[in-house]
């Protein structure tokens, strides 16, 4: 299914909507974003790493994947959903992301002050994690697909009272990040004239 | 506590923790590969002294109860402690000693993790091993035209803290006021501070720093200062850079005073360097007071000089201390005009350096020379300047008073005076 072929929700319907380049290129945008912080999310991940020390980063290392509040990884059967249903949990995802990042940010400023690269990223992260979710659901909307349900407001958790478990907790939020960022480049994909039915 | 599903009753029995807390618990407990398994490190992210020793435990509980410390083994920054470190306290907890330790590796600190037999994390703890430390020492400050405050320091410690050490400035006015810390930090390297405001003349300020981690604190001795005292200021701008008319060993250099300070500049002094283009070796007119031009002599024909100026703004409102000298302006060149009296042979450059080519009566001058740039203070006499000098007693003598060897300028009364070559 792509934008050529009609709305999301009416594979069937003409293109008949003049403002169709508009929105292609809007699409393109969001699709070069998305791609954009994939890769500015592994970079992060692997600055994150090399500041929490050994075993993190190391090759081996499994960490157990702990729940985050609020944001759970991309679903084994998230890529056999229908793509307007794939972008909606995309969008709520990138709306999760921010606090999230920014609480690990705050919290690698207690424990590296000194990672200057390492806090830019993360506050990087979450400014561009906004402007990614702002612009997909900008997308959504001319596509006439349902906008997210409200936000529900993470619960005000004041994070792991340890440094190890907050160490790992801010290590699956960058991962759980660098998913959601590649899911999204991925269905964005599906939408330009070209992508796979 | 880490390991095993997510349920209610994995939360230890040892107390309940807050209910936000326990949200992210519940929701956070990490799911082990192998049975529902948490642990508990005690202690949690101790702090210690390099060369001290550790005694920790890893105790395990979970579903079903009665879960056994066999097999579980110590990780320190991903590498397994050999077994000698550990032994079994009880069947649920497995102790570990470390002695001797040395410093962090990573200021976040040392991983400490027990592992399950199969490998998987149960619990982990970090530790932070360094130093407390040392008086921080070499406190230097400056103010940039009296509306701020600058300082830097050394830190203590002939080697690393191994723990995040923070730096404070603090400064008080000496006979009043309370103690200010300074907020602007590394603003001129990674120990400096930054005053951009609310600073007082005329009255002294106390100034120190106070260091502090994990392991203690540690405060240097007080500077006390006079922001008058240490005034600094832009460096001079327009610095214009020409020839004198077509005499080809000199430059003239003019420029303006800073203006941010040129109402309290009376008795400001300026220092230029110059150097040839293609050279690294600046060569420094230090004595140039209180004056906006100076001219260059002793200069190579047809050569581009790149030239600097700075202003030091000495005795501003009175101070009697030296005064700092201001950043080099920007690089200004220009060339002297090539020399157009023929060389030796008809036509041919100069010989380098303006060394003679010949006669006994130039090599007697040659040691002379020599003799006086050891023993006086021309340095940049050379046969191009007596032959420069031949060329102005021949060409008018009103023109032999208004030059100078050795590339200095008019100077302040008292200054020691140059020796011109028409006194030779």
């Amino acid at each position: 299914m792509s934008l050529r072929e009609g709305s999301l929700e009416d594979p069937q319907a003409d293109s008949s909507v003049s403002f169709l380049p508009h929105l292609e290129a809007k699409i393109r945008q969001t699709h070069s974003l998305a791609r954009l912080l994939t890769k500015y999310a592994e970079q992060l991940l692997q600055e994150y790493v090399q500041h929490q020390g050994a075993p993190f980063g190391s090759p081996g290392f499994s960490p157990p994947r702990l729940p985050v509040a609020g944001l759970s990884a991309p679903a084994p059967g998230h890529a056999g959903l229908p793509l307007a249903e794939r972008l909606r949990l995309d969008a709520e995802a990138l709306a999760e992301l921010p606090p999230l990042l920014d609480a690990v940010r705050h919290r690698q400023a207690e424990l590296s002050p000194r990672a200057l690269r390492l806090l830019r990223r993360l506050e990087d992260a979450t400014r561009q994690t906004r402007a990614l979710g702002a612009a997909l659901e900008a997308v959504l909307a001319a596509l006439g697909a349902a906008a997210p349900g409200p936000r529900r407001e993470p619960p005000a958790a004041p994070g792991p009272a340890g440094v190890f478990p907050a160490k790992l907790l801010g290590l699956r939020v960058c991962g759980l990040y660098r998913e959601w960022t590649r899911r999204t480049e991925g269905d964005l994909g599906q939408l330009l004239p070209g992508g796979p039915a | 506590m880490l390991a095993g599903r997510p349920r209610p009753s994995a939360q230890s029995a040892r107390r309940t923790p807050p209910l936000p807390l326990l949200l992210l618990c519940v929701l956070g407990a990490p799911r082990a590969e192998s049975g529902a398994h948490t642990a508990v490190i005690s202690p949690q992210d101790p702090t210690l002294l390099i060369g001290s020793s550790l005694q920790a435990t890893c105790s395990v509980h979970g579903d079903p109860p009665g879960a056994t410390a066999e097999g579980l083994y110590w990780t320190l920054n991903g590498r397994r402690l050999p077994s000698e470190h550990s032994r079994m306290l009880n069947a649920s907890t497995l102790a570990l000693v470390l002695a001797n330790l040395n410093g962090s590796r990573q200021q976040s600190g040392d991983n400490l993790v027990c592992h399950a037999r199969d490998g998987s994390i149960l619990a982990g703890s970090c530790l932070y091993v360094g130093l407390p430390p040392e008086k921080p020492f070499n406190i230097s400050c400056w103010s940039k035209n009296m509306k701020d405050l600058t300082c830097r320091w050394t830190p203590g410690a002939h080697g690393e803290t191994f723990l995040h050490t923070n730096y404070s400035l603090k400064y008080k006015l000496r006979w009043y006021g309370q103690d200010n810390t300074c907020e602007e930090y590394h603003t001129v390297g990674p120990h400096s501070c930054h005053i951009p405001k609310d600073l007082a003349l005329f009255t002294p300020y106390e100034i120190w720093v106070e260091a502090t981690n994990r392991l203690g604190s540690a405060r240097s001795d007080v500077l006390t200062l006079d922001i008058l005292d240490v005034v600094t200021t832009d460096p001079p701008p327009d610095v214009h850079v020409s020839r004198v008319g077509g005499l080809e060993d000199q430059l003239s250099v003019r420029w303006v005073s800073p203006p941010a300070l040129k109402d309290f500049l009376f008795q400001a002094k300026y220092q230029i360097r110059y150097r040839v283009e293609d050279s690294v070796d600046w060569k420094v007119v230090d004595d140039v007071s209180n004056q906006t031009s100076c001219r260059l002599a002793g200069l190579k024909p047809g050569t581009v000089y790149f030239v600097q100026v700075r202003c030091n703004p000495f005795g501003i409102y009175g101070s009697k201390k030296a005064g700092i000298w201001s950043e080099w302006s920007h690089p200004t060149a220009a060339s002297t005009p090539r020399s157009e009296r023929p060389g030796p042979g008809g036509g041919a450059c100069e010989p380098r350096g303006g060394e003679p080519s010949s006669g006994p009566v130039r090599r007697e001058l040659k040691q002379f020379l020599g003799w006086l740039k050891k023993h006086a203070y021309c340095s940049n006499l050379s046969f191009r300047l007596y032959d420069q000098w031949r060329a102005w007693m021949q060409k008018s003598h009103k023109t032999r008073n208004q030059h100078r060897t050795r590339g200095s300028c008019p100077r302040a009364d008292g200054v020691r005076r140059e020796v011109l070559p028409d006194k030779l």
